[in-house]
């Protein structure tokens, strides 16, 4: 509740301009207050507590949930020297190419493609299918994918065969998980872009004799790609933070074989109760993700330029 | 204007602070008083809820006015770890009471969540006439003060199965007297009776502070000298020798294949399965496990197994060469612990002794197969009834160790389960594991000066 004493931005950020200009000033913040003190109280509180806490040893129990003490970089050095969190993100980065950047990405844009000109009923059954899969529960995908892949599972009744598969190919298991799982998403962003390419372009490009494909990717494709930039920016960040999926599925093992990041903060804040070191583990996902994020925003504008 | 803005953000704070802040009055708007009792609930664990629920009944007809609203956390132990340090972190969420691990304990009152009992102790006859000496110490704090009364404790050791065993050519009442003898029945059972689990222990990660005590600590210390803490100096012990040889076990089970597939071995479950499943359809041959194991098989349990009795056979862990005494048992147990947030304490407290009287701690003790910590308990010819073991686990205590519980022993299990679970998958040999462990150690106690070489 120390909140009380912080500065409202109204209260702070009286310009020094005219009468005039501190009325306009003030009828534009006045309405925008409450959602400004909300944003700061729920907001933009949390996430600087966390930055800070990043910086401290905080525990969740033991004396240093008490008297936590700053301790610098600490954490982010044990981080980087933990040969445990390098696995962490190359399996992050791993997941995030195999299921949302090659997975969910390219098969959206087929079946999107696939849908094209087809009659509605086709399109309603995969439509169907496709976001059955995307609003279930992440829990609910995994168990349907825990009791498909177990040993005495659907897969290797059907295949006649004993495999584990969850623990020889646990990160393949988690990818199709993901894919089956978000597919959906980057199917309807494509569907929305693709029924904004002009037909006629495409038409007049068939009458000059090109291929199929050199449509496609001479057309098409240039036409929709913001939406394909978005589409990448938003999937990679969705995977990025993906933990139900994975934890209900493998918990992350093997050992840690499937253990990504989010996997690798969980089990570092909420079973060894290491808070401090686990929120400098999140401020380290949050740069990677804004990275990402930098890197597609930054393709767009080469895209345009 | 801008007082008026003050104004309302006066008054969004103090609608903040009041919903924040509605749980903390413990007297509800009737003046019926209410304690909150924190515990965990798995499906096939259900025997604290019932004991807890007699207890409610029992102590709010005797104390009318005051209600127990009994909360469940459904899930294992390291759920339920983990949900009650979540709760803890405000005198808002805190439950008054809670079940609580030994191990937990000094981290907690480290912490300051947990209220010292003494005061209370010293007014209650049973805490003096039926709780032996050695029980008492459960949940002792460093600053000596008693944090919890305890609801059981137990010994570890071995389980086999007679039909496996005869099968194998392996003689039958089992007496290993080294960590060899072990091997070789398992190996010997690997041999002649394919299709069986020789050898089952835990040793991954999954399965948290079960693998850390009834697995590593069982065989660590019943080396020369083997232990994680040097009480004389006062410091973290830094791997050595002791730690290898206990990795190397482990990592020759599972490199002769003599313990659980892997799958098997990196499952939640793999005590349902060793108890419930593989040990009455005679698919296993020894079990490293706790006095409790029975609990499995009794009326009381999900798939009864009356003939138990007479398939399954218990003896002592031996240690590593053979050396003094022969066997090596770990101890541990839970308590029902006092938060130091509680307002109501001496209701608190008289809740404590009902759910830790004869007829309660009688119905926990028989339904868990822990063993009991009272003494008119275990003296009560209804607690050995239904199990033979019982007198063989409880004399087990004459060679038990207390794992060093101070409040940097969960971190240090942790570091413990991932040596184990790397030479359990085959990722690092014994010694490279060690090597992690030493290195990993010091930020997990705190500092390099709480660490002693080896």
């Amino acid at each position: 509740m120390t909140v009380a004493t912080a500065p409202s931005p109204a209260v702070t950020g009286t310009p020094a301009g005219g009468p005039a200009r501190r009325r306009r000033v003030l009828r534009w913040l006045l309405p925008m207050a409450p959602a400004l003190a909300l944003l700061a109280l729920f907001l933009a509180g949390p996430i600087l507590w966390s930055v800070y806490i990043a910086f401290t040893n905080e525990t969740l129990t033991g004396s240093a949930s008490v008297n936590s003490q700053f301790v610098g970089f600490d954490n982010f050095v044990r981080m980087f020297g933990d040969p445990n969190f390098v696995n962490s993100f190359l399996l992050t980065f791993v997941f995030v190419i195999g299921s949302a950047v090659i997975g969910q990405n390219t098969l959206g844009l087929i079946i999107a493609l696939l849908q094209r000109g087809r009659g509605r009923v086709t399109r309603s059954v995969v439509n169907g299918v496709v976001i059955g899969a995307w609003v279930m529960p992440e829990i609910v995908a995994a168990a349907c994918w825990f009791s498909f892949l177990a040993e005495d599972g659907t897969l290797n009744a059907a295949l006649g065969i004993s495999q584990e598969w969850l623990y020889t190919a646990p990160m393949l298991a988690v990818i199709l998980a993901n894919v089956w799982r978000g597919t959906a998403f980057s199917m309807l962003v494509y569907s929305a872009a693709l029924s904004e390419v002009p037909p006629d372009l495409v038409e007049a490009a068939a009458v000059d004799g090109a291929s199929p494909w050199r449509r496609l990717v001479h057309i098409t494709l240039p036409l929709i790609r913001r939406s394909i930039m978005s589409n990448l920016m938003l999937i990679t960040l969705q995977t990025l933070a993906s933990f139900g999926l994975i934890y209900a599925l493998t918990g992350g093992g093997p050992g840690t074989a499937s253990q990504t990041t989010p996997l690798y903060m969980y089990e570092q804040a909420f079973r060894y109760f290491e808070i401090g070191y686990g929120s400098a583990i999140a401020l380290v996902m949050l740069v990677i993700g804004a990275l990402f994020s930098l890197v597609y925003l930054r393709l767009i504008k080469v895209e345009d330029a | 204007m801008r007082r008026s803005l003050a104004g309302s953000l006066v008054l969004l704070t103090a609608l903040t602070a009041a919903g924040c802040g509605g749980d903390a009055a413990q007297e509800s708007a009737s003046g019926a008083k209410e304690l909150e009792v924190l515990y965990k609930v798995e499906p096939t664990w259900p025997h604290l809820e019932k004991m807890l629920r007699d207890a409610k009944k029992q102590y709010e007809t005797a104390h009318p006015g005051v209600t127990i609203k009994l909360t469940p956390v459904q899930g294992n132990n390291e759920a339920y770890y983990t949900k009650l340090a979540l709760l803890n972190r405000s005198p808002d969420s805190a439950p008054d009471l809670y079940y609580h691990d030994t191990f937990q304990v000094n981290a907690d009152v480290a912490a300051g969540k947990l209220a010292p009992l003494d005061d209370y102790l010293a007014k209650w006859p049973d805490w003096n006439t039926q709780f032996p000496d050695s029980v008492k110490q459960a949940a002792k704090g460093a600053d000596g003060k008693i944090y919890g009364v305890p609801i059981s404790t137990d010994t570890r050791g071995l389980w086999y199965h007679k039909d496996v065993f005869a099968k194998a050519g392996l003689p039958v009442p089992w007496e290993p007297k080294t960590w060899n003898d072990v091997l070789t029945a398992a190996r010997a059972i690997k041999q002649k009776v394919p299709d069986t689990v020789p050898f089952s222990m835990y040793s991954t990660k999954i399965h948290g502070e079960a693998a850390t005590m009834q697995g590593f600590e069982m065989l660590l210390y019943g080396t020369p000298g083997g232990t994680l803490y040097d009480d004389t100096q006062q410091k973290w012990v830094a791997g050595g020798k002791n730690f290898t040889d206990a990795l190397t076990f482990i990592n020759t089970v599972y490199r002769e294949e003599l313990g659980p597939k892997q799958a098997d071995a990196h499952n939640a479950k793999l005590a349902d399965k060793v108890n419930l499943e593989w040990f009455p359809a005679g698919k296993i041959g020894i079990s490293l496990d706790g006095a409790w194991t029975a609990a499995a098989w009794k009326p009381t349990s999900t798939k009864p197994w009356p003939e138990w009795k007479d398939k399954i056979g218990w003896t002592a862990m031996p240690t590593q060469n053979g050396e003094e005494p022969g066997a090596v048992s770990m101890s541990g147990g839970w308590v029902m612990a006092m938060s130091s947030y509680a307002k109501l304490k001496q209701e608190a407290f008289d809740f404590i002794t009902v759910a830790t009287n004869k007829e309660n701690s009688m119905t926990y003790s028989v339904s868990t197969g822990d063993l009991a910590a009272r003494k008119d308990v275990a003296a009560d010819p209804k607690y050995t009834a239904d199990n033979p073991s019982v007198k063989f686990w409880t004399d087990l205590a004459s060679v038990t160790h207390y794992r060093p519980a101070y409040e940097a022993y969960p971190k240090v299990s942790a570091q413990v389960q991932e040596a184990m679970e790397a030479v359990t998958t085959g990722s690092r040999t014994p010694e490279e594991a060690t090597a992690a462990y030493v290195k990993a150690l010091p930020t997990a106690v705190g500092g390099a000066d709480k660490v002693l070489a080896r």
